[in-house]
């Protein structure tokens, strides 16, 4: 009796789950959809309805050929920014942890502080460009993945250090009695160990990373550096924008997230619990 | 015989670097309006191909606040590049003009004399090139609401109100209200400054200088008594909180609303939205309390600037003169069509003109026009336009409110540091 009454309860909590998640999930992206297909005019109604006319076609190629192809500029420089960024955090973000981890000692209260004070205090923006004009770092690639390390470092610090936490020492003394030298424990041993934690930080890192459009705004100015964000402002201004090309240029910016979001689908749910272990 | 090419490629480099030394490259930053754009890719190749030393690489900026604070780190940094195109009148003072723009008195020559006062920086230079068309402040009716119901442009607030009453008998809408964009809510306040002006002549230097308040001028608070008036009828549409700018522009132009007040850049939505109602729409200045002392408030267009960092500043100047001429003013005309007048002098408005525009076009041949408040006086309050909605739905009475927006000013006037605050 009770195990028919917890089934069929299960079962309507999984139906009002779906139901959720197709509202909060599905919908938002099946109007873009519907959006990116209309025309100017049927898509300034900005109604939720079928469009008339199909124009998914004429609209992907008038978004790919705007400015310029600037739409195909952006993905490129947005890809750079994120794989170069993602592997600086990835690790950087694993030495730190490993050593903060591994090796007490009076220094590690600073760190720890100093890291905390990085995920904590919001950076300034002028300042942070005299510093990247003093390097010449400024409307640079480079400049900007230096940025998205700096500013991701400290939460992939924290992810790592507290998972190595769940590996044992054993490990490393043991590599150390087979003369490993740290450098190879840490390569070798410690970072495939890491593949769970490491998978999450890259998709939650690379995500945020290629979505990013405050800091590119400010500290990657100049025609050749767009990035995806802001090709948005081909199609939006304050008194007149162009939705049906506006959410063609969204669906088309949400895409290699969404991929690799399914891709890693399964590791990420693995790589979260792995990191709530233990503090 | 090893000299001979080795003396020909020296010749031939040191040509190249000739070349690349004549040619310059200006950045130039727009905001993204698809008009903006199209005007400044027309005006560009046109000065390229005059000019193939000159070449431009142009750069899009959000709008609003995002905009605002974008030009002034850029501006801050030394960063912003050698062209920049920006609002005038109150949002360049806020730029510190004579500090981060470059001098441009010297290719004032075409200009017209309204444009070079909102302008001008604290220390009487001339700042700014004019970039697109005036624009006016008032009302857009649908002319097919109103030959159906017989009515006729109304000339005082009392006639407007009449129209309205006999619209909402009819079953129509008679004023599109879009308090979901907050920013459309203030039209009727800010669009009613000329009559503002033609009743007491010295409210700007006054409001100004402290001495006169929305809320002890009868005349300036009439703009929020517009409002409340439009609520009380029940003259707005049903979704009033939500609808959005372009519901608005949509109702007055397939006539689903008879009236939106709004500023005429808004013909460029219909334009490309509702081409085939363009000329279903017209256009009349706000009506105050006399038809003989009614008239026009005008926005001044975008400016372009010059950054003082610039290491450009010679070859942009020489652009921006080209702007400022009466040929870059046809080829603006020519890419976007006319949608008001623009402020070269001797650059005449084509005859087949949208019909709010040439509604638009006799109170400027009368001279019945004046600068809108934000161009005549630095202090404008952040907070107007959510008092607007809510004197405009029906929570805040008129008096309080003009007596909460002067407190709003206080502290915008306290900020740009003016004498007497």
């Amino acid at each position: 009796m009770s195990t028919s009454f917890s089934r069929a309860r299960r079962r309507n909590m999984g139906i009002a789950a779906t139901a959720v998640a197709f509202v909060v999930f599905i919908l938002p992206f099946l109007f873009t959809f519907l959006m990116a297909v209309k025309t100017k005019k049927e898509a300034a109604l900005f109604l939720f309805s079928w469009p008339s006319e199909w124009h998914f076609w004429a609209n992907l190629t008038e978004v790919i050929k705007a400015r310029n192809y600037m739409l195909l500029l952006a993905y490129f420089n947005s890809t750079v920014i994120t794989v170069a960024a993602v592997a600086g955090l990835v690790v950087f973000g694993a030495m730190v942890g490993y050593v903060l981890q591994r090796r007490p000692s009076g220094w590690n209260r600073v760190i720890y502080a100093g890291v905390l004070m990085g995920l904590m205090v919001p950076p300034a923006v002028v300042p942070t460009i005299w510093v990247l004009q003093g390097l010449g770092l400024f409307k640079t690639i480079h400049g900007m993945v230096l940025i998205q390390v700096a500013y991701g470092l400290a939460f992939s610090v924290l992810l790592y250090r507290s998972f190595i936490g769940t590996i044992p020492r054993d490990l490393d003394e043991a590599a150390i009695i087979d003369g490993a030298k740290p450098l190879a424990i840490f390569f070798k041993v410690i970072l495939p160990l890491l593949k769970p934690v490491t998978v999450t930080l890259i998709v939650v890192q690379s995500i945020a990373i290629f979505n990013d459009f405050t800091n590119p705004l400010y500290y990657l100015p100049g025609k050749d550096n767009v990035t995806v964000q802001l090709t948005l402002f081909n199609f939006q201004s304050q008194f007149q924008s162009q939705f049906n090309l506006l959410f063609m240029n969204i669906l088309l910016v949400t895409i290699p997230p969404l991929l690799v979001f399914i891709f890693f689908n399964r590791q990420i749910v693995a790589g979260m619990t792995a990191g709530a272990v233990k503090g | 015989m090893k000299l001979i090419p080795s003396a020909a490629f020296l010749s031939a480099f040191t040509l190249l670097a000739g070349l690349a030394q004549a040619e310059t490259v200006l950045q130039v930053t727009t905001d993204g309006n698809a008009e903006t754009v199209a005007a400044m890719e027309a005006l560009t190749a046109a000065y390229t191909a005059a000019n193939p030393d000159v070449t431009f690489e142009i750069e899009n900026r959000p709008g609003g606040a995002e905009g605002d604070n974008l030009v002034k780190t850029r501006l801050a940094t030394g960063e912003a590049g050698d062209i920049l195109q920006y609002n005038s009148g109150s949002l360049f003072q806020a730029l510190d003009p004579a500090k981060n723009l470059a001098d441009l008195s010297d290719i004032q020559g075409n200009v017209i004399d309204s444009f070079k006062s909102v302008v001008t920086a604290s220390d009487g230079t001339v700042r700014g090139v004019p970039f697109g068309a005036a624009m006016g402040g008032g009302i857009y009716y649908n002319k097919n609401i109103y030959a159906e119901l017989g009515l006729s442009v109304p000339k005082t607030w009392d006639e407007f109100m009449a129209n309205n009453a006999k619209i909402k008998e009819a079953g129509k809408v008679a004023v599109a209200t879009t308090f979901g964009d907050t920013w459309t809510s203030q039209l009727f306040v800010l669009g009613d400054y000329f009559n503002v002006q033609a009743e007491v002549p010295s409210f700007a230097a006054d409001y100004t200088a402290n001495k006169a308040k929305y809320a002890t001028t009868p005349a300036a608070m009439r703009g929020f008594q517009y409002l409340e008036d439009v609520f009380k009828g029940g003259y707005m549409n049903e979704d009033f909180g939500a609808a959005k700018f372009d519901d608005g522009v949509r109702m007055v132009a397939t006539g689903e609303a008879a009236h939106y007040p709004m500023l005429t850049f808004a013909l460029g939505n219909i334009k490309q939205n509702f081409p085939e109602n363009l000329e279903d729409v017209g256009f009349f200045a706000q009506p105050g309390p006399s038809a003989d002392k009614n008239g026009l408030t005008v926005w001044m267009p975008a400016g372009l600037y010059v950054p003082a960092a610039s290491e450009n500043i010679e070859a942009a100047k020489a652009f921006l003169a080209f702007v400022a001429s009466v040929e870059g003013c046809e080829l603006m005309i020519k890419t976007n069509g006319a949608t008001g007048p623009y402020l070269i002098k001797d650059c005449a408005l084509p005859a087949d003109v949208p019909a709010a525009v040439a509604d638009m076009m006799p109170y400027f041949q009368a001279g019945a026009t004046a600068p809108a408040l934000e161009f005549l006086s630095p202090i404008k309050g952040p907070a107007l336009e959510q008092i607007t909605v809510e004197v405009g739905s029906g929570i805040r009475p008129t008096a309080e409110a003009a007596a909460l927006y002067d407190q709003d000013v206080e502290k915008q006037a306290k900020q740009l540091g003016l004498p007497n605050w």
